[in-house]
């Protein structure tokens, strides 16, 4: 318990020390957008808007990514500590409101509640009814509250509202906590594959540098593409409309889950989520037509082969073996000169009664070969390159605390600005300088401008009711007083 | 008999207001129906409404400026009649956007000044027949105009939306923005009033007025290239900006209105060095002093709008980062006309106040109800706010899987609320009321036209897709 009162603690629950760390969350937050930031801005870039001694200044100081500097994570750190030590503070005052309501008003009490008046009634008898017949006018629920002898009237609202500031904190500390945990556990990079291409790897970045990592289940690609708008006759615009790839997950070699995604509709698999990010000319084949003559047939056959697919021809396979963007030959092989899809050859699996035969065609010769065993020939008469889908890898298990936190904080909001924790007493007293009075008071936790105009109220119609009563009931008795 | 006559008298001035204002818009409309049959498209059309809207909300910013000034209260119901109307053409107008392009009209900064007049004009109507803020139209009717105005400027389009932006989220994100910002902005008119009402001086509105001016064209000097003024290309033709190899908005530099600017900037900077030599010396002359070159200020921006508009209308002018040169429009210049056209509007607020003080503090309401109904609108705002960067955060997760990435204008979104939050923590747990109430109401606005403004124009970012720079 001793704790409690620890300088330690009593330091980060002052709301001057509160004040001072969001102070500083907001200053840095503004440097860092005057600052360009490494991970969203491009490294080429940054070297062209600051002079070397500038950037490395600015790296060495971790302005270039200030977000994620470690003085930066501490300050939020701070900030929860604050939170959570100003909550503690409070929360002994806010519980006893809660779990222990006052509901008589002692003598002590009556004298120093500041929002309190006492009316001069006739007599005390029917005092305390006329009394609730007002509160019940003014749509304040009441009710009786026995204490000893004397009896008062006690009435309560939204006792809740005591805690909405604990609720609106709470999500504070669901947000931070959230994000400190996505710093910590959560990444984002970026995966790029072919059609027909299958991958565990990812880049992230770190700052300057590149980092190449894997998962532990594979992605392929079953297709990508865009679509673009087209104009009021039909034609293509040029201008993107959908971006779209099929994704298929794979995990010890079986498909798992398939999903066709497209800007802002993501894929999900194990907490990972991929995005659909960009596009770009891949450099490996993705389709490809063939004109096929086999020996002794009437006219050609034409056949369209993807990746990984076999088409059959007559009593014969033919499917794609290889594809080389260039290639050079070097001893009568095939070797691959660059990725770059400048002077592409491919190799064609023509296979017959379980044998398979190889065959190479080279797009700068001819375009076409013949399969010496089988005296096939294959003519290459059009093909497309594959579309490079490029997916942002994301993995954020902090967002089941983010979003949850949102609601929290919106409930939160809601009741700390709709809400006030509000009371009212009501005694019959018998008033040293007035004689016979009712002794009306109240408090409300919050907008307490409203409040005293409801409390105005409140006391004319006290007033009219005593003033009806009176004239009704003249006959008196003696009546049973609470000491003032 | 003498007593008649003086109530009289600002009845029938009051009535060649009225005429005046009338006549002025029967004219206008009289000459675009002249022009409809050149103009395709049904008469219920977009362009027509808006241009409908355009008159009926100029009728009654004249009329409750004409209020301000006399404190007629006829005025003011004819104003809030025309107000409505404009608003009813505003809203089928944003409707047949709506319809014509299948989806809400929030995407770029024309739909989104679009659906920001519509609320100020809703919030306008609100204020006065549900809080009694009669005068609130003064201010949020010459905004409206001015909104309207530069509208028209500006593509009108409908254009299909880039993919990232095909979200219901992005709607309801921007229409929680507008409506965040338009309770901002409301709540800074309040805080002002609150400020004229608590009997602040008069030469404090002209040093914060004249602060206002100062931020406006410091902010535009960030365009001086050796005496020419940088703007943004534009291709008229092809309703677009014009970019270079590395996809950078092409600037053009225009000679010699860089001087201007800086003229301007330092006519704006001396009421302030003089408010603060007075303030030293404790010299009351100097004040008069100022309020001169406050004056010379308004007048040289009224000349700088006018140079600027006659010398960026439709001219070429020689690139800075691109070969050659290259053509612009006023519409590449939305931000500068705005900040310019602005200033000039606060200019003459000032000048409401310097010669009508008195009445003005008659017609509005007390300074404690002022400061209340302040606060209930940031109450309104602070929600909305939240729920603004929470639907934001929400998309980007969707977009591009990260709900958070430090962008500025997420960044600067997150500090306005803090300020905000710093309001609400002040006033409900301190007690805060009154005048540094009033002065947290209005550095939050100050912080939002940053956020809405300063970061797409002077803050580099991501945010770049509905902006036009």
């Amino acid at each position: 318990m001793n704790f409690f009162r620890h300088k330690f603690f009593r330091f980060f629950a002052s709301v001057r020390t509160g004040i001072f760390l969001l102070l500083t969350v907001i200053l840095l937050s503004a440097v860092g957008t005057v600052i360009l930031q490494r991970p969203i801005t491009d490294p080429v870039e940054i070297q062209r808007a600051y002079s070397p001694s500038t950037l490395q200044l600015l790296d060495r100081l971790q302005l270039t990514d200030i977000y994620h500097a470690w003085y930066f994570v501490t300050l939020l750190g701070l900030v929860i500590l604050s939170i959570i030590f100003v909550s503690i503070d409070r929360w002994p005052n806010a519980w006893r409101f809660y779990s222990r309501p006052y509901r008589f008003a002692e003598p002590h009490f009556r004298a120093s509640l500041p929002t309190r008046t006492v009316i001069p009634v006739p007599s005390a008898d029917g005092a305390l009814d006329a009394a609730e017949r007002a509160f019940k006018k003014c749509g304040i629920p009441v009710e009786r509250e026995v204490s000893g002898n004397d009896v008062g009237l006690y009435s309560e609202r939204s006792r809740i509202a005591e805690f909405a500031v604990y609720f609106v904190h709470a999500s504070l500390i669901f947000l931070l906590l959230g994000y400190l945990l996505d710093l910590q556990v959560g990444y984002r990079g970026t995966m790029a594959l072919n059609e027909g291409e299958t991958t565990n790897h990812y880049t992230i970045r770190r700052g300057a540098t590149e980092i190449d990592r894997t998962l532990p289940f594979s992605i392929r690609c079953d297709g990508a593409d865009w679509d673009s708008y087209k104009d009021a006759d039909g034609r293509d615009t040029g201008m993107p409309k959908r971006y779209w790839s099929k994704l298929v997950v794979v995990k010890n070699g079986q498909d798992v889950r398939k999903k066709e995604i497209i800007v802002n509709d993501p894929l999900t698999y194990a907490g990972v989520r991929f995005y659909q990010s960009g596009m770009d000319k891949g450099n490996k084949l993705g389709k490809v037509s063939l004109q096929v003559n086999i020996p002794g047939a009437a006219s050609p056959q034409s056949v369209e082969l993807i990746p990984n697919q076999a088409a059959k021809v007559g009593d014969m396979t033919i499917a794609i073996a290889r594809f080389v963007p260039e290639y050079y030959i070097q001893d009568g092989e095939v070797f691959t000169k660059s990725e770059t899809p400048r002077n592409p050859a491919m190799q064609f699996t023509v296979s017959k009664a379980g044998t398979q035969y190889p065959v190479w065609i080279f797009m700068d010769r001819s375009g076409q070969a013949i399969e010496k065993n089988t005296g096939v020939q294959l003519t290459v008469t059009g093909g497309k390159l594959s579309t490079l889908t490029v997916l942002q890898v994301s993995y954020q298990p902090g967002q089941f605390l983010i979003f949850p936190g949102v609601l929290l904080m919106v409930a939160g909001l809601m009741m700390v600005l709709l809400m006030a924790h509000t009371r009212h007493w009501a005694v019959v007293v018998n008033d040293p300088k007035v004689g016979p009075a009712i002794w009306i008071g109240g408090t409300s936790n919050r907008n307490k401008i409203r409040f005293q105009q409801k409390f105005e109220e409140l006391v004319a119609a006290i007033k009219t009711e005593v003033k009806a009563g009176s004239s009704i009931n003249k006959k008196t008795t003696t009546p049973e007083l609470a000491k003032v | 008999m003498s007593q008649a006559r003086v109530e009289r008298q600002p009845v029938s001035g009051g009535n060649m207001l009225l005429v005046m204002v009338g006549l002025g818009m029967a004219f206008l409309l009289f000459m675009a129906m002249l022009g409809l049959k050149t103009n395709p498209g049904p008469i219920y059309g977009e362009s027509n409404m808006l241009y409908v809207a355009l008159v009926f909300y100029a009728g009654a910013g004249a009329l409750y400026m004409g209020f301000g000034v006399t404190g007629i209260e006829r005025y003011v119901k004819l104003a809030s009649v025309a107000t409505s109307i404009g608003w009813i053409a505003n809203t089928v107008a944003a409707a047949h956007r709506w319809y014509e392009a299948g989806r809400p009209p929030f995407s770029n900064l024309y739909e989104m000044l679009l659906s920001f007049v519509w609320t100020v004009a809703l919030l306008t109507l609100i204020a006065e027949k549900g809080y009694k803020v009669k005068i609130i139209g003064s201010v949020t009717m010459p905004l409206a105009v001015v909104s309207v105005i530069l509208m028209q400027l500006m593509p009108s389009e409908v254009r299909p939306l880039v993919p990232a932006l095909q979200s219901t989220w992005l709607h309801v994100h921007v229409s929680l923005a507008m409506l965040s910002y338009a309770a901002c902005a409301v709540s800074f008119a309040l805080a002002m009033m609150f400020l004229i009402q608590d009997r602040m001086k008069t030469e404090t509105f002209q040093v914060l007025t004249a602060s206002g001016m100062v931020g406006v064209f410091a902010s535009m000097l960030i365009r001086f290239h050796s005496g020419a003024l940088a703007v943004t290309s534009y291709d008229i033709s092809r309703h677009s900006e014009i970019f270079n190899d590395q996809n950078e908005r092409v600037l053009v530099a225009i000679p010699d209105l860089g001087w201007l600017v800086l003229l301007v900037l330092i006519s704006a900077l001396i009421p302030v060095i003089l408010y603060f030599v007075a303030r030293v010396q404790k010299n009351d002359n100097l004040h008069d002093a100022s309020t001169k070159a406050m004056f010379v200020s308004i007048v040289l921006q009224v000349v700088m709008v006018a140079a600027f508009a006659v010398r960026v209308k439709n001219s070429i002018y020689p690139a800075l980062n691109a070969d050659g040169v290259a053509p612009t429009a006023l519409a590449g210049s939305p931000f500068i006309l705005a900040g310019m056209i602005g200033s000039i509007f606060a200019g003459l607020l000032y000048l409401l106040l310097l010669w009508r003080r008195s009445d003005l503090e008659r017609m509005l309401p007390p300074a404690d109800v002022l400061d209340g109904v302040t606060y209930k609108t940031i109450g309104v705002a602070f929600p909305l706010l939240t729920l603004m960067i929470a639907t934001g955060a929400y998309w980007a997760n969707q977009a591009w899987g990260s709900y958070w990435s430090w962008d500025p204008k997420e960044t600067w979104a997150a500090i306005t609320w803090l300020v905000y939050a710093g309001y609400l923590h002040a006033r409900i747990t301190h007690g805060m009321r009154g005048r540094w109430a009033a002065y947290f109401a209005i550095c939050g606005f100050v912080v939002v036209i940053f956020t809405f403004f300063g970061v797409t124009y002077l803050l580099p970012g991501l945010h770049a897709y509905g902006s036009n720079g």
